[in-house]
C-alpha cells in the first residue's frame, strides 16, 4: 500500500508527458529565457545579445515612467477587479433563478465577452466620444455637461475600467452555475427561521459561494494585471499623462516599439512579482476573514 | 402546553401544472397530538407540510391554526418548525452555527443564544459534535442536529418530513422510540410524514393514509389496520399486505364484493375449507410467510409461526378467521 502511494506508476507519468512537454516548451523555457534576457542588451532586432550585468536593473531603479506604470496598474486593479466581480456576481445571482425572459438577459450579459478586444475598444471610442458619444448624451439628460473622458487622467482611468466591466461572461457563468447547485431547501429552512432575502444573501449564498468568489477574484486579478491590456492599448495607448500606462502596455512599448527587448524582459519579471504579491495578500486577507472552512 | 397548535385543513387543493398534488384534503389535528401522514411516494405528504409551513400556497382551501386562517401569513410568523427530508443542514456552518442560525436571525443575544443552543444539543445527545461540520457527522447525528434546530424554534407545531427515512434499520428502530419520548415530553403538536407502513403503525396517536393527493382514511393506527376503509388502505398498511379476492372466490362467493383477509388471519388447519399449494416459504426467523396458490389460481399469503413444517410444492389446507373477513365494494373499493 505505502509503496503504491509513494511512487505513482509509470503510466501516470506517461499520461502526464504531453502536458509536461507543452508546459516546459511554451512556459517554463520562455520564462527562463526571459529572465536571462533581462541581463543582456538584447534589442529584439540583433542576433547576439551581450551580457551587461545589472545595467537594466540600474535603469529600472531610475525610471520615472515605470513608477507611473506601476501606479497606473495599481489604481486600475483597485478599480476594475471589484467592479467586474460586483457585476459578475450581481448579475449571476440575479439571473440564476428561472424567470420569464431570463434566457435573453443571460445572453445579453454574456454577449460582450464574445466581442473581440479591439472591436470592444473601438465601440468604446465612440461611446466615450465627448461630442457625440452616447455616454455624455446620457449625462446630458441629467443636466451634466459630460466629461472629456480620454483626455483627463482621472476619467481615462475610470473609462478603461468601465469598458472592462462588460466582458465578464465567464465569471458570470461560473457564479450562475454555482448558485444553481445550492440546495433550495436550505433557503426554505432559512425562510422558516425568519431570514429574509438579504439575510439569505449574507448568511447563505455568499458564504457558500466563497470558494468560487475567491477563485474568481484571483483569476480576475491576474487577468486585469496581465491580459486585459489590449482594449486599453487601443483605447488610450497609455495616455493621458501615463494614467493608463499599465505594466503590460509599458512592457509592450519597451520590448517591441522602443527596441529595448531586454528591459521589457526585466519589467515582465517585475510584473510577475507584483502579481504574486497581490494574490498572496488576497489569500492572507481571506484566511483572516475565515470565509473558507 | 397542549392547548395550542390545533390545525384544521379545509378542502385544501394544490396542483403543479397538470399534476394534482393535493385534491380537496380535509384534516383536523388536535392540539398536542402526534399524527402520522402515510402514503406512497408522490401522494402529496410533503406538499401538505409545505403548505402548513407556508413555503407554498394552496390553490384553494384554508389552513386554520388555533382558529386563525394562516394562508396569507409568511412562514416565519407561523410558529412552525420543520425537519426536512434530508435535514437541510447549512453545510458551511458548524453544528453550533447551524443551531445558532435561527436565534441570531431573531437577534437573540450571542451569549443567550449559545446557552440555548448548548441546552438543545445536550437534550439530543449531540453536545460533543458542536464544532464539527455537517459532513463530518453520521446520518443519525444529522437527524438529531436537525431536530435540535427545530427545538430551538420553540414552535407550536413540528413538521417532520420522513425524519427516519435515511437511517439504517436498527438506528431507525431506536430513533423511533426517541421521537415518541420527545413528543411525550414536549406535548407539542407534531405532524410526522412517512412512506413506511411500520412507522405509521408505531408513531403517532392517529394515522392519515394518503393516496394521489386524497386522504383515504384517518384514525388510530390499530383501528385503521383492523378496519381499512377501502382496498387501497387494506393493501397499503400491513406487510405482507392483505389478501384481496375479487368476487370472494375461495373465501366464499360474494357477488359485487371484494373479500379480504390478512395473512395472519389465515391458519394452517388440516380440516380447513381452503385447499392450496405452497409455492414458496419465507422463513423470517420469528415467523414464516407462506405464498400459496389455490386450484382456481387465487394466490393467498399466510403468516405462520416459525418452522411450520411445510415445504414448497406441498398441499396445505387453510382456515380463515370468519370474524376477520373484510368486505369491500367491487365498484368503489369502499368498505361495506
Ligand atoms: N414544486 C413542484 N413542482 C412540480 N411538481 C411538484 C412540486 N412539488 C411536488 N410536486 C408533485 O406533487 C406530487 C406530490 O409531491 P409530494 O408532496 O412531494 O409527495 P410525497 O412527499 O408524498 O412523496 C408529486 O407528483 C410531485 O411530483
Ligand atoms: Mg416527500
Amino acid at each position: 500500500m505505502t509503496s503504491g502511494r509513494a511512487r505513482p506508476p509509470l503510466t501516470a507519468w506517461a499520461f502526464l508527458a504531453p502536458y509536461a512537454v507543452a508546459v516546459g516548451l511554451l512556459i517554463v523555457l520562455p520564462a527562463l529565457l526571459n529572465l536571462g534576457y533581462a541581463f543582456t542588451d538584447h534589442t529584439g532586432l540583433t542576433r547576439d545579445p551581450q551580457f551587461v550585468g545589472l545595467a537594466n536593473v540600474r535603469r529600472m531603479l531610475s525610471d520615472g515612467f515605470l513608477l507611473d506604470s506601476v501606479q497606473a496598474s495599481a489604481i486600475h486593479l483597485a478599480l476594475a477587479v471589484p467592479l467586474r466581480l460586483l457585476a459578475a456576481v450581481g448579475l449571476g445571482l440575479l439571473l440564476a433563478a428561472p424567470r420569464p425572459g431570463g434566457r435573453w438577459f443571460r445572453v445579453a450579459v454574456y454577449l460582450p465577452t464574445v466581442v473581440p478586444d479591439v472591436a470592444l475598444a473601438v465601440i468604446f471610442l465612440w461611446v466615450l466620444n465627448p461630442l457625440y458619444g452616447p455616454l455624455n448624451q446620457l449625462l446630458g439628460l441629467f443636466g451634466h455637461p459630460g466629461f472629456t473622458w480620454l483626455s483627463d487622467p482621472g476619467t481615462a482611468r475610470v473609462a478603461v475600467a468601465l469598458m472592462l466591466v462588460f466582458p465578464i461572461g465567464e465569471g458570470f457563468l461560473v457564479v450562475l452555475a454555482a448558485r444553481r447547485l445550492l440546495d433550495g431547501r436550505l433557503y426554505e429552512a432559512a425562510a422558516l427561521e425568519g431570514c429574509g432575502p438579504f439575510g439569505q444573501l449574507r448568511r447563505l449564498t455568499l458564504p457558500m459561494l466563497a470558494p468560487v468568489l475567491l477563485l474568481l477574484a484571483v483569476r480576475d486579478t491576474i487577468l486585469t494585471l496581465q491580459v486585459n491590456f489590449v482594449p486599453a492599448y487601443v483605447l488610450t495607448d497609455g495616455r493621458p499623462a501615463n494614467a493608463t500606462l499599465y505594466l503590460p502596455v509599458y512592457i509592450f512599448d519597451q520590448a517591441f516599439e522602443f527596441s529595448s527587448f531586454a528591459y521589457g524582459a526585466l519589467i515582465t519579471s517585475v510584473l510577475m512579482v507584483v502579481t504574486a504579491v497581490v494574490i498572496t495578500a488576497l489569500l492572507l486577507v481571506v484566511r483572516r476573514w475565515r470565509v473558507l472552512r | 402546553m397542549g392547548n395550542r397548535g390545533a390545525i384544521r385543513l379545509e378542502s385544501l387543493t394544490r396542483s403543479y401544472g397538470r399534476v394534482v398534488a393535493l385534491d380537496d384534503v380535509d384534516l383536523e389535528v388536535r392540539a398536542g397530538e402526534m399524527i402520522t401522514l402515510v402514503g406512497p411516494s408522490g401522494s402529496g405528504k410533503s406538499t401538505i407540510l409545505r403548505l402548513i409551513a407556508g413555503l407554498d400556497r394552496p390553490d384553494q382551501g384554508r389552513i386554520v391554526v388555533d382558529g386563525q386562517d394562516v394562508v396569507r401569513v409568511p412562514p416565519h410568523r407561523r410558529a412552525v418548525a420543520m425537519v426536512f427530508q434530508d435535514y437541510a443542514l447549512y453545510p458551511h456552518l458548524t453544528v453550533l452555527g447551524n443551531l445558532l442560525f435561527g436565534l441570531r436571525v431573531r437577534r437573540v443575544r450571542r451569549a443567550e443564544a449559545e446557552r440555548r443552543a448548548r441546552a438543545a444539543a445536550d437534550r439530543l445527545g449531540i453536545a460533543d459534535l458542536l464544532d464539527r461540520y455537517p459532513d463530518q457527522t453520521s446520518g443519525g447525528q444529522r437527524q438529531r442536529i436537525a431536530l435540535a434546530r427545530a427545538l430551538l424554534r420553540e414552535p407550536t407545531v413540528y413538521l417532520l418530513d420522513e425524519p427516519l427515512a435515511s437511517l439504517d434499520a436498527p438506528l431507525r428502530f431506536a430513533t423511533r422510540a426517541d421521537l415518541l419520548a420527545l413528543h411525550r415530553e414536549l406535548g407539542t403538536t407534531t405532524i410526522h410524514v412517512t412512506h413506511d407502513q411500520a412507522e405509521a403503525m408505531t408513531l403517532g396517536d392517529r394515522v392519515a393514509v394518503l393516496d394521489r393527493g386524497r386522504v383515504r382514511q384517518i384514525g388510530p393506527p390499530q383501528q385503521v389496520y383492523d378496519e381499512p376503509a377501502d382496498t387501497f388502505v387494506a393493501g397499503f398498511l400491513g406487510s405482507p399486505p392483505m389478501n384481496l379476492v375479487p368476487g370472494g372466490g375461495v373465501l366464499g362467493g360474494a357477488a359485487g364484493l371484494i373479500l379480504g383477509v390478512r395473512p395472519e388471519d389465515l391458519a394452517l388447519d388440516t380440516d380447513g375449507p381452503i385447499e392450496a399449494t405452497v409455492e414458496a416459504a419465507e422463513a423470517l426467523g420469528s415467523e414464516t410467510i407462506l405464498l400459496t396458490r389455490c386450484p382456481d389460481g387465487t394466490r393467498l399469503t399466510v403468516r405462520t409461526g416459525p418452522r411450520p413444517g411445510v415445504r414448497p410444492g406441498e398441499g396445505v389446507r387453510l382456515r380463515p378467521d370468519p370474524g376477520r373477513l373484510h368486505r369491500f365494494d367491487a365498484e368503489t373499493g369502499r368498505r361495506r
